[in-house]
């Protein structure tokens, strides 16, 4: 079933992708040209998701800033580099995935984790905070700040690998393909990490589950 | 409210994520420091190089008259460094001493020729009849009379080389010694001169400063008319004439003698 709507998923999302990579090539090609205020453009659309990405990863504000703004500035220092062959989109997640790798890798033992307010305006976030506690206010904080806690443990709890790959494809809807493509692995490497990683996650977090 | 009827699957805690959002102000925040990050990309780090070159550029109003300075500094105190107390040694040809052995001596150096001045000669060009004898004396160095005393008699010359130059020199040498035995005594080759003392020297002054021209003129014109006043002033001009000479040959061995006499430099060619 997972298998099927990740496959629905990227069928579905490739036409809109594809859109987005023509313009996304159309911006890059005015910087090419000396445009050098176009990639702002680039830069206010795809900051919150390079951000994110980096945060889940990370799981710490400040890091995730500066990684997100290094990887703007090497992509930025590199982009007449970009030959198009891939999106911008996957370019730059690359460079920000492999900046957070080497981070993390450098940084293995420190474990400290800072916590975003959970945006209630998101209408399945609040319908699944409202499934999990029928608390409010204080109580119900508390309970969303506990569950945030769980959740990054278990994300850390992770290998840099399968964290990113779950990371890629739950929080932040990327495709198998744009994984490997992101990850330079292979769709079956991916799948298979993904399923493992799952499994670890599931047994984590399984107080807070209910089948 | 909890619903508990609800299934909440892995997939829904790991969206909850998806809604962590940092606050609206840390963008304001990030975005200043991405544009910090973004120029200082931009900016182009120049090379070390670079700055000197730039102060070279900035300077170079300055560095001719400078490097003019720098020369003529340079030049100032070359000429004070090199400018001698004493003047330096220079070649002079003497007559080789006799007794020495004349044969081809190898070169020497400057100080080694003068410390052999008087044992040898330094250097005799050979294959031919003229004699050439080139000795080096530095001008620092106490005059010694031995090199002007040291003549060789003029029979002795002919004797050592008889060649038909060496005749003739040795006899312009006798005409000279026969021309005035006092003269000859104390001019050039003179050895009573070595043991006369300063005291003994008359004053330097002028020879021409000794003659008046009125009197002189006043003895030319009264000469024919008085023949008896004429012999005895004729004698004293005479006398008066030879002590000029001898007035002027000192003042020439003075300059000779003296050592630092600024460099001059005697030659004597036969």
């Amino acid at each position: 079933m997972n298998a099927s709507k990740a496959i629905e998923k990227t069928l579905v999302a490739s036409p809109e992708r594809k859109l987005e990579a023509d313009a996304d090539l159309a911006i890059v090609r005015q910087v090419q040209g000396g445009d050098v205020a176009a990639f702002d453009r680039l830069i206010g659309k795809y900051r919150e998701r390079v951000f994110g990405i980096i945060y889940n990863l990370t799981s710490n504000r400040e890091d995730a800033a500066d990684l997100a703004q290094d990887a703007f500035i090497k992509a930025f220092q590199s982009i007449h580099r970009f030959q198009g062959q891939s999106s911008f989109f996957t370019w730059l997640y690359r460079i920000a995935i492999n900046a957070t790798l080497s981070h993390l890798r450098k940084n293995r033992l420190r474990s400290f984790f800072s916590l975003e307010s959970i945006a209630e305006t998101d209408t399945a976030s609040r319908e699944l905070l409202d499934a999990l506690t029928d608390t409010t206010g204080a109580a119900r904080d508390a309970f969303v700040r506990e569950l945030q806690e769980k959740l990054n443990e278990a994300m850390q709890k992770l290998s840099i690998n399968h964290r990113t790959v779950v990371t890629l494809f739950e929080i932040d809807g990327l495709s198998h393909q744009e994984i490997a493509d992101v990850m330079d692995c292979s769709v079956g490497t991916v799948r298979s990490r993904l399923h493992y990683a799952k499994q670890l996650l599931q047994a984590e977090l399984e107080p807070y589950l209910r089948s | 409210m909890s619903n508990g009827s609800r299934k909440i699957m892995l997939e829904d805690l790991l969206r909850l994520k998806r809604a962590e959002r940092p606050p609206p102000e840390f963008w304001g925040q990030f975005d200043a420091q991405m544009r910090a990050k973004q120029l200082a990309a931009i900016v182009v780090r120049r090379p070390w190089w670079d700055g000197l070159s730039r102060v070279f550029s900035r300077s170079h109003r300055v560095i001719l008259p400078a490097g003019a300075v720098a020369a003529l500094g340079l030049v100032w105190v070359g000429v004070h460094r090199l400018s001698p107390s004493a003047p330096p040694a220079v070649p002079v040809l003497v007559q080789p001493a006799l007794g020495a052995s004349v044969a081809t001596a190898p070169a020497l150096p400057i100080m080694t020729v003068v410390a052999q001045v008087d044992a040898r000669p330094a250097k005799v060009e050979e294959g031919g009849d003229r004699l050439e004898t080139e000795v080096v004396i530095p001008a620092s160095q106490p005059s010694s009379p031995s090199h002007l005393t040291k003549v060789p008699d003029a029979a002795q010359v002919a004797s050592l080389y008889g060649s038909p130059f060496a005749e003739g020199m040795a006899a312009t040498l006798a005409d000279f010694r026969a021309l005035d035995a006092d003269l000859a005594k104390r001019s050039a080759f003179g050895a009573e001169r070595d043991m006369e003392t300063v005291s003994g020297r008359q004053p330097m002054s002028e020879p021409l400063t000794r003659v008046d021209p009125a009197q002189e003129r006043l003895q030319r014109l009264l000469a024919p008319a008085l023949p008896a006043y004429t012999y005895s002033n004729a004698a004293r001009t005479f006398t008066s004439e030879r002590q000029r000479d001898r007035a002027s040959d000192d003042r020439m061995y003075e300059s000779m003698d003296r050592p630092s006499s600024g460099g001059m430099s005697l030659e004597f060619r036969f």
